[in-house]
């Protein structure tokens, strides 16, 4: 499968907050949506940086549609639409002049699909970016990030300040837009349950480190947790386990193969692990 | 480039406003009240004023998150420092077109305030050299100190300027005296040393912009 984002060993000291990327390595292929999750300052955002050159990367390599984008690369930046968390725009501009700004700097920039995501997201043009609520600042910059037509959307925490409702909406948007299977998205959020509606791809992240990234197949279909008593655990074969975690009553054990721990350990209760669950076996517990 | 003019010159134009209501209002005492002074004063914080309105911006693109997704756009780093100090160019010249408006229409009123009219020049190389000295200082400044010292760093920039333009000027009276010879010299030592540092500026600022991280 082809990918539109590859990162292989990717390495980032910061030496004043004593903070290492570590060998980060993923990819993503056209037409998916890739989940990114970790606690906060587990270096998402560092990942991101160093995908986008803001954060200039120590080690590894990052291919944006195969190949690494330097600064001169500016035809492969205009293939890329992004959004922060918070105010991307400077609150003085209103949506019009924001839409002229951004003219400006996108060959493809579509002021008709711009005008018609602020209409579908009920944003008004003439208002000052200051006035904006949170909701509409961050449908602001995904209507922006959409309407140069990118090919690949990174958004860090976009959604963190949206309600259920907007949420709800916002995921539809990327939904469509990676329809066509040559589009594709990285988003970054502590909204786990967002991950578990959208993502084809759930990328784990603690400590600078990569955890794992699975599917959503395989999160579904194949990885478990088994809820384990103390003489149910110490009889587990050490193979089968990726990590636990002892609780009042019981010890969570996550496995890769959720039918041959049924098959294997008939006496174990095994359920369907969640995004939420996961992260914190893997953060959490010990591995 | 056209968008990051644009950008530019939007983000100062709000406080570029405010700025031109108050010299429209200062211009009209200056233009109606005969004071060489007033005049002196009106020409120097038109030029000056307005270039630091264009500053001013620089530091408040880093409230929000625009100065790091400025990054993602497709610009290139030194494109990005070039239309920064193309706006301050912009803003210059805004600047001196009022200074020029206010001391020509005194001057269609109540005849040359000055005492003779090659120092109304020297007040316009006054200016000009403060503003780009100031710009040669501030940008470079500002991306290698930090975006958060910002106000501090205009203000240090803004007394050096001032600083070097009195010292270029005592050394040149020093050495060739008054006189109208004199004068023109120190006009042009004030532009060209002006513009060199201004010039020789932007490809420092680029070269410190291009290892900053956001």
């Amino acid at each position: 499968m082809e990918n539109i984002l590859e990162l292989q060993q990717i390495s980032k000291t910061f030496p004043k907050s004593n903070f290492t990327l570590d060998n980060v390595s993923f990819s993503l292929p056209y037409g998916a949506i890739g989940g990114f999750v970790g606690e906060n300052g587990a270096g998402k955002t560092t990942t991101i940086g160093c995908i986008l050159n803001t954060v200039r990367k120590d080690n590894g390599t990052v291919k944006l549609f195969g190949r690494e984008m330097l600064d001169a690369d500016t035809a492969l930046r205009e293939k890329i639409g992004v959004v922060y968390d918070g105010d991307n725009f400077p609150s003085f501009w209103t949506a019009k002049q924001l839409s002229r700004v951004m003219a400006g700097f996108y060959a493809q920039w579509d002021d008709a699909l711009f005008w018609h995501y602020l209409k579908r997201f009920q944003l008004l043009p003439e208002q000052k970016l200051k006035n904006y609520s949170r909701g509409m600042t961050m449908k602001l910059a995904i209507a922006a990030a959409l309407s140069h037509r990118p090919q690949l959307l990174i958004l860090d925490e976009a959604t963190s300040g949206l309600d259920p409702v907007m949420r709800d909406e916002m995921l539809d948007v990327f939904l469509e837009f990676v329809q066509d299977e040559r589009h594709s998205v990285l988003l970054s959020s502590h909204i786990t349950s967002d991950l578990e509606k959208v993502a084809d791809y759930i990328t784990f992240l603690h400590n600078g480190r990569l955890l794992m990234t699975v599917s959503k197949n395989d999160l579904a279909y194949r990885y478990a947790v088994m809820r384990c008593r103390e003489n149910q655990f110490r009889a587990l074969d050490s193979g089968d386990i990726i990590a636990y975690r002892k609780r009042d009553y019981q010890i969570d054990v996550l496995v890769s193969d959720g039918e041959a721990a049924r098959k294997k350990y008939h006496d174990v209760v095994v359920d369907h692990v969640s995004i939420d669950e996961m992260l914190l076996l893997l953060i959490k517990g010990i591995r | 480039m056209r968008g990051l003019l644009k950008n530019n010159i939007y983000a100062t134009l709000s406080g570029g406003k405010l700025f031109g209501i108050f010299m429209c209002l200062v211009g009209s005492i200056a233009v109606s009240v005969v004071s060489q002074s007033l005049l002196i004063g009106y020409g120097l914080t038109g030029i000056v004023g307005f270039t630091v309105c264009a500053l001013i911006v620089v530091q408040k693109e880093f409230t929000s998150k625009w100065g790091k997704y400025k990054l993602t756009l497709p610009v290139r780093r030194a494109d990005i420092i070039k239309s920064q100090f193309w706006n301050h160019l912009i803003w210059l010249l805004v600047g001196v077109v009022f200074a020029g408006a206010g001391i020509g229409l005194s001057w269609l009123f109540h005849g040359c305030q000055f005492d003779q009219p090659l120092d109304i020049l020297m007040l316009f190389a006054l200016g000009v050299s403060i503003s780009l000295f100031l710009g040669a200082l501030y940008f470079p400044l500002f991306y290698l100190i930090g975006e958060e010292r910002g106000e501090i760093i205009l203000g240090i920039a803004l007394l050096c300027a001032f600083v070097m333009d009195w010292g270029l000027i005592s050394i040149l009276n020093d050495l060739f005296g008054p006189g109208r010879t004199a004068i023109l010299i120190e006009t042009a030592a004030l532009f060209v040393c002006s513009l060199s540092a201004f010039f020789l500026s932007c490809p420092l600022t680029t070269w410190i912009y291009s290892r900053k991280e956001y």
